[in-house]
């Protein structure tokens, strides 16, 4: 026979191992495998055993489980730079040219340089080793070479891994878990009408029922399975295979689906369902005892499943142990798929199973009330030493070349327990079951603790009516599923671990993935680790990439022993989402790349791409920086920008500002109780400078306030204020002024804002408007603002300055910005970017964020004839706190250095010369000024130090060095305005 | 969830002290006097009465529908 | 002062110890003993966790006070101290935080010396990225007052953290680029769990009673003095008595029947799977209204956290959409990490207070004590908190370098708003 054929082509839905062979390579090595093979079988049936090595002591692994919850077999799969690390070997479907490395040793998995130099010593390094050693000289001495120990897999240097794809699908009920209990539910759930929405890891459906000898409903399981998908399907049921449910809470579902076990063309599910039912089923568990980490000790269902599935045999002369009957099942399988059965070890005295009685007719070397001490051989197991559990004393051994175990199954609470519900032992299944479940979430089948078919179809059906009823819904009840045959009842009795000494409980193995052993939870208990939240930290229990799937009840019930407690009073550690580890680009879903954020773009964004700007993202909007045309870095084109506007002018875009519109009878009212200029003094197009005080006092934003009539007002906000302004507008329209008749509404985007500014603007706004806006251009006063059209499209003209110079603000509909902007330039006006914006508006100390920090209160930062018009608005009290009259309270002030020439830079601490430690304030800003022909500043410093001309230090130490400066006015050009009222 | 956007907690809905109202929190793990904005859908301001111990909602009032 | 070694009761660890301890099975003995309640007390603290067992520690300690008690609800070290994400730093603007911050930054660094238990710090330096010209304006600004105060600070411009952390590459094309950054190089991570359990043992070592399995229901009173706690376990005297209690201080507040400047919220921390190592400093990554700060464990996870769930919990149940949110933060901060995957996440109640900063002070009482409020900086803070706080405790007069964390700074106005953020715990 071909060693490297499969024994059977048949699967429950015959769609496995359809085609091939496939050549991929491990560790540099070519291999065949088949279409639908994993990497697990296919290396298997090929002969390899060794998989990994383990994290710690670095001790060669093959695989124990089948699923992600194996801890052992952890593949690189594919080339640098875009390699992935940590792929579990059986999830992962073998595609030709595929390249898969083992992780954890160098230079080679058998030859690995670190497990033969610590080897001898691995056992000195128990539980919490690290907090007693590498105290002195430091840890740092240490941290690199342990930490190149550490880890799994490399991660990739680069990844090209396209976006997953984001549903949101919307149903009544969703199912996590496509075996027996997750069909039946489906099918019984729809019949009533219901949308149902079933969720199922592997490729196939079926769960357990792909290898257990059942009859349902008069069907052999395979058949059963394909008959009740072809019913789901008749019923509107969508089915997602290789799709795991990762989180649920009380309305969310999160699914990921992910074909062949990598990443590449993954799906993330948000379903929208008010009803979740666990169905995940139950993860088998293991025995600890002397060297059970060998590769050639899987668990029994593994071994059951890669027959089923992959027509391998876990191997040709096995051994069975375990504490239950479905053992003599899965022997009895194997045994007819040609292997040798070497014996079958059950702790337990007593069995009543047919089949036991069966095998035994059959010369099979049937072991009860015995136990597996110790796997031997190295690097793969070669034989086992078995004992009676009376006497262990007296030892034989058994060649073998594969120990299937099991010990059982722990159903799967980490979906059942999070989000509410509570643990409760059960007996049984000698394992914790999720209890007091909220009303959205149900458990089902295995993962409610049902091991038997019968009572997993039985809860099934209990699980149907509730779910029925919590949906209001008439079931259309089907008929109860009748099970003629199916494996065991389990019989099950708790085993944990074989005796040993204690120095061999350092080889008896609990967390395969983090090397936790038995004596290194002794040692915890002895160290006064006692709660198990304690004990997973202090020996890493549990914390691997399969998060104690396989070992966290063992662990537990050996802590339980070792405390001589009930396993029901230790409990187990409290689970953590997600179900199953998931790419941080799945999470992601879209919002990945450039799709992080919107970026908004302005009305005139086409017009500075043609003007060559640089554009920068400022609060979620791209903005033009500056114009390349007009110098090659920011520094030397706002200088130039700069110059030009008070030259002639230029144009600039600010579209982004903020603006709110305030209606209605009480509109004014409303704005004197919440801006720090009144709203009610202001008169029908005039316009306003006006602050909003933050609860605390300080000042949250300035802008202008326009009075378009007498119940119809728009606020202006800075652009990154305008979410905050908004929302707390807004709340006091609801609450504080919940009986006025006002509005609030925001139209930042439904106006485009054209700066024009500069000695020549008027005569540009003249040409460019044309004669309908000449009268309304001549007369318009400083801060006054006029409604019409232009090319019949909304225009508000506003004459307001943020440059000091002539300058208005045209408010339009944003469809003839581009055509304004565009008129504007023909008129002679050049663009300007935020750069030269900035050394405009610092040459006339007008206020931005970084001066209104948040820190700021009115008086520090405000001219006092500001503060004498204040009314009442929200916030004002808060000033009475004595802070905000200390005398080192930080205020607004200019500043230059002394020599009239050197540089400094924002963020520069302000101190005095003589006690250089202590800082009196910063500069806020600072710019090179083309009109000044020197750096100035904007500062807030200390009151009692800053009176003019006082000389201080501007200290720099974190990009060069400390300026000589001293204290101006804030306006550094033009202070009287002229410039402004031409 | 992710349309509606927390606030604050107020000590008491009514209690008109700024101070108060600004600074000073009563931790009832029971329930808790919140107010929420439908920030990504219509904008009103909830007040809503939680348990966040559990996350259940107690009680919600829509203040922009209260108004005249 | 620090006491000779020889007064640790339990055994110092040593290569010989350690061997010893290998050699005969029976030789671990319990970090920390389990103490059941005595009558009286001369302090008891509330809450085992990093600030109540390292406040107990230098009471005893520094101070030479014999009859101390922590009171623990659970286990010792079950909250905060073992959720966060590992990062000690002393990065702050405001002169009250930065000197408090460095004073513990420094005693982390020796803090695996006076305990005898390797707490791991890693100085492998704190990154603070910069989205724009602007943002690095503002790093100067909290760059250059560290600097004033003679805290280490570095500002990076592209081709420094090109250097610095080439796993970062500055160069690539991001929505929020990264323009330069703020460096710590002395910050870095300290194994959470290790500090509980070093401060535990060492505590306990100095007679430090720990009792765990103790919740406290109430204050015994008279005259504006407290006389006791009520606890599960019975009425337990005190002289004085400090609560420690992180995520519960609002608790605190409605038992003593005070109003206190905190909210309680959920913080969210994760875990991915172990890799090799590959992100060697701590990176800081902000933008919008988003954040995320990341850091490889020795184990090899990438641990991470962000923002705040966003509203009052005490739940501890972590939201999907903020892991959303801070996963996409970090595959924007290092795409190339998008393929590896998340383990677990997990959530802290954080007790938020009204300016940011913590609270150090008297609470109603002449002889009770608060310490708590501290966001997003209680374990970082853990040494300092400890060591001042039993100052307060032990002289009654809180050090200089607590000053600033009183309670009555909000009636005052002098608050400590590190952000400008405003009272609002939730970013507006």
């Amino acid at each position: 026979m071909n060693q490297n054929a499969p024994l059977t082509q048949g699967t429950p839905d015959g769609s496995r191992l359809t085609g091939g062979p496939l050549t991929f390579t491990f560790d540099g090595k070519r291999y065949t495998g088949f279409l639908g093979d994993s990497a697990s079988s296919a290396l298997w049936r090929a002969g390899v055993r060794l998989f990994n090595r383990s994290i710690k002591y670095r001790r060669l692994r093959g695989f124990l489980a089948l699923g992600p919850e194996d801890p052992n077999a952890l593949l690189t799969v594919g080339e640098y730079p875009a390699w992935i690390p940590n792929v579990p070997a059986s999830q992962v479907l073998i595609t030709e040219g595929m390249v898969l490395r083992s992780q954890n040793r160098w230079p080679t998995l058998r030859w690995d340089l670190a497990s033969m130099l610590l080897g001898p010593g691995a056992s000195l390094w128990g539980a919490g080793f690290y907090y007693k050693t590498f105290i002195w000289p430091s840890w740092k001495t240490y941290e690199g070479l342990i930490r190149k120990l550490a880890g799994l897999g490399y991660a990739p240097a680069g990844s090209d891994l396209p976006n997953p794809k984001v549903e949101h699908p919307v149903a009544d009920v969703v199912i996590a878990g496509g075996g027996p209990a997750g069909l039946a539910i489906a099918r019984g759930v729809a019949r009533s009408g219901a949308r149902v929405i079933l969720c199922e890891r592997e490729p196939v459906l079926g769960g357990e029922l792909e290898f257990e000898a059942a009859v349902i409903e008069g069907k052999p399981a395979p058949r059963w399975v394909q008959t009740t998908r072809d019913e789901l399907s008749d019923l509107g049921v969508r089915v997602l295979t290789q799709t795991t449910v990762i989180s649920a809470n009380n309305g969310i579902t999160i699914a990921h689906g992910q074909p062949a076990g990598l990443p590449g063309s993954d799906t993330l599910y948000r379903i929208h369902a008010p009803l979740f039912i666990n169905a995940m089923g139950a993860v088998e568990r293991s025995i600890a005892f002397i060297n059970n980490d060998r590769p050639g000790v899987i668990l029994s269902g593994a071994a059951d499943r890669l027959l089923s599935r992959y027509g391998v045999l876990a191997g040709q002369r096995p051994v069975l142990f375990g504490n239950h009957d479905r053992l003599y099942d899965t022997a009895r399988r194997l045994l007819q798929a040609g292997a040798q059965i070497q014996a079958i070890v059950d702790t337990r005295t007593d069995s009543q199973s047919p089949v036991r009685a069966e095998l035994q007719g059959r010369g099979i070397n049937c072991l009860s009330g015995f136990t597996v001490l110790r796997a031997q051989g190295h690097p793969r197991i070669k034989a086992v030493t078995v004992a009676h559990l009376n006497n262990p004393r007296s030892t034989q051994t058994i060649a073998t070349d594969a120990l299937l175990v099991s010990g059982g199954w722990s159903p799967a609470v980490y979906a059942g327990l999070q989000n509410g519900g509570v643990p409760r032992y059960s007996e049984p299944v000698a394992a914790f079951v999720a209890e007091g479940q909220p009303d959205w979430r149900l458990c089902a089948g295995a993962a409610a603790g049902h091991l038997a078919l019968d009572d997993v179809l039985v809860d099934a059906q209990v699980t149907v009516d509730e779910s029925v009823r919590r949906l209001n819904r008439t079931t259309a009840s089907g008929s109860p599923w009748l099970v003629q045959q199916a494996d065991a009842v389990p019989q099950l009795i708790a085993f944990w671990r074989s005796p040993a000494s204690r120095h061999e409980e350092k080889q008896q193995f609990v967390d395969l993935q983090n090397d936790v052993t038995v004596a290194d939870l002794r040692q915890a208990l002895q160290e006064g680790f006692v709660d198990i939240e304690h004990i997973k930290r202090y020996t890493t229990l549990g914390v691997g990439t399969e998060q104690g799937r396989t070992g966290g009840t063992l662990g537990a019930a050996i802590i339980a022993e070792l405390r001589t407690e009930p396993l029901a009073e230790v409990g187990i550690s409290r689970s953590r989402g997600p179900f199953q580890p998931t790419p941080l680009m799945v999470i992601s879903g879209t919002r990945l790349g450039f799709g992080l954020r919107p970026a908004r773009l302005t009305a005139l964004d086409q017009a500075h791409q043609q003007h060559a700007a640089e554009m920068e993202l400022m609060s979620g909007w791209m903005r033009p920086r500056y114009y390349r045309g007009n110098g090659q870095d920011p520094f030397a084109a706002s200088v130039v920008e700069a110059t030009r506007v008070r030259a002639t002018g230029g144009i600039c875009d600010a579209s982004t500002l903020g603006k709110i519109e305030i209606a209605g009878p009480d509109a004014a009212a409303f704005l004197d109780g919440l801006y720090l200029t009144p709203g009610s003094t202001l008169k029908i197009g005039r316009s306003r400078y006006a602050a909003l005080l933050r609860e605390d006092g300080i000042v949250l934003d300035d802008g202008l306030l326009l009075r378009l009539s007498s119940d119809r007002f728009v606020a202006t906000t800075s652009t990154s204020h305008t979410a905050h302004v908004l929302a707390h507008l807004e709340f006091y329209k609801d609450t504080q002024w919940a009986n006025q008749r006002i509005s609030v509404t925001d139209v930042s985007e439904a106006w485009s804002v054209i700066v024009v500014a500069g000695p020549q603007s008027r005569q540009a706004l003249v040409s460019t408007l044309g004669t309908s806006w000449q009268e309304t251009l001549k007369d318009l006063t400083h801060m006054g603002h006029q409604s019409g059209t232009w090319r019949d499209y909304p225009l508000r003209l506003l004459r307001a300055s943020f440059t000091g110079e002539l300058a208005y603000e045209l408010h339009c509909a944003p469809a003839i910005a581009s055509s304004l902007w565009s008129e504007l330039v023909a008129a002679g006006l050049a663009p300007f970017g935020l750069e030269a914006l900035d050394v405009l508006r610092v040459e006339k100390g007008y206020l931005t964020s970084s001066e209104l920090n948040g820190q700021t209160a009115p008086a520090d930062v405000f001219a006092s004839s500001m503060l004498k018009a204040m009314g009442q608005p929200v916030g004002k009290a808060m000033l009475n706190r004595p802070a905000f009259s200390d005398d080192n309270r930080p205020v607004l002030v200019g500043v230059r250095a002394c020599d009239g020439k050197s540089a400094f830079l924002g963020g520069a601490q302000i101190t005095r010369p003589e006690s250089p430690a202590h800082s009196l304030g910063y500069v806020t800003s600072s710019v090179f000024s083309p009109q000044l022909k020197e750096w100035i500043g904007l500062a807030l410093v200390a009151r009692n130090q800053a009176s003019l001309g006082t000389e201080l230090l501007a200290r720099d130490p974190i990009r060069g060095g400390d300026t000589p400066v001293r204290i101006t006015g804030s306006v550094h050009f033009d202070p009287s305005h002229e410039r402004i009222r031409v | 969830m992710e349309e509606f956007t927390f606030h604050k907690t107020l000590p008491n809905i009514t209690d008109g002290n700024l101070f108060s109202d600004t600074f000073e929190r009563r931790d009832n793990p029971l329930d808790s006097h919140e107010h929420w904005q439908h920030r990504l859908g219509c904008r009103s301001w909830l007040y809503v009465r939680r348990n966040p111990s559990t996350g259940a909602v107690l009680k919600v009032v829509n203040l922009t529908s209260s108004n005249p | 002062m620090r006491p000779p070694a020889s007064r640790l009761l339990a055994p110092r660890y040593s290569a010989l110890s350690l061997l010893r301890a290998r050699l005969s099975r029976e030789y671990w003995q319990p970090l920390w003993r389990r103490s059941t309640p005595q009558e009286h007390y001369d302090v008891v603290v509330v809450g085992g966790g990093g600030h109540g067992l390292a406040t107990a520690y230098h009471l005893a300690r520094d101070h030479g006070i014999k009859r101390i008690a922590v009171l623990e609800k659970k286990v010792i070290g079950y909250g905060n101290v073992g959720r966060n994400t590992t990062i000690v730093r002393s990065n702050y603007l405001l002169p009250e935080n930065h000197y408090f911050y460095e004073d513990s930054l420094r005693r982390y660094e020796t803090l695996s010396h006076d305990l005898n238990y390797n707490v791991m710090y890693s100085p492998r330096g704190v990154v603070d990225l910069a989205n724009s010209d602007d943002e690095m304006v503002g790093l100067a600004r909290r760059g250059n007052a560290m600097r004033l105060a003679g805290i280490d600070a570095e500002l990076m411009d592209r081709q420094g953290l090109m250097k610095y952390a080439p796993v970062l590459d500055p160069t690539l094309p991001r929505r929020y680029p990264i323009v330069g950054g703020l460096v710590q190089k002395r910050g870095g991570t300290v194994r959470h769990d290790a500090v509980a359990w070093g401060y535990a043992r060492a505590a306990a070592a100095l007679g430090v009673d720990i009792i765990e399995h103790c919740e406290v229901t109430g204050l015994q009173t008279t005259a504006g003095i407290a006389t006791a706690v009520e606890t599960t376990r019975g009425p337990i005297k005190a002289d004085r008595i400090v609560f420690a209690v992180a995520g519960h201080t609002g608790h605190i507040g409605a038992m003593l029947g005070v109003p206190l400047p905190v909210e309680t919220h959920l913080l969210q921390a994760m875990v991915t799977e172990p890799i090799k190592p590959l992100l060697h400093t701590v990176l800081i990554y902000m933008y919008g209204h988003s954040e995320v700060y990341m850091a490889q464990s020795d184990r090899g996870g990438l641990v991470m956290g962000g923002t705040l769930d966003g509203f009052p919990s005490f739940a501890r149940e972590p939201l999907w959409h903020r892991l959303e949110e801070v996963v996409q933060s970090a595959v924007a901060m290092l795409p190339q990490v998008a393929g590896i995957k998340i383990l677990r996440h997990w959530a802290g109640t954080n007790d938020q207070t009204m300016d940011g900063s913590p609270l150090i002070d008297r609470l109603r009482y002449e002889n009770v004590f608060l310490n708590g409020g501290w966001c997003y900086g209680g374990f970082k803070a853990i040494p300092a908190s400890g060591a001042a706080c039993a100052r307060l405790v032990a002289s009654g007069r809180a050090p200089d370098l607590i000053k600033g964390f009183n309670l009555s700074r909000f009636a005052t106005g002098h608050v400590l708003d590190e952000k400008g953020a405003g009272p609002f715990p939730v970013r507006q």
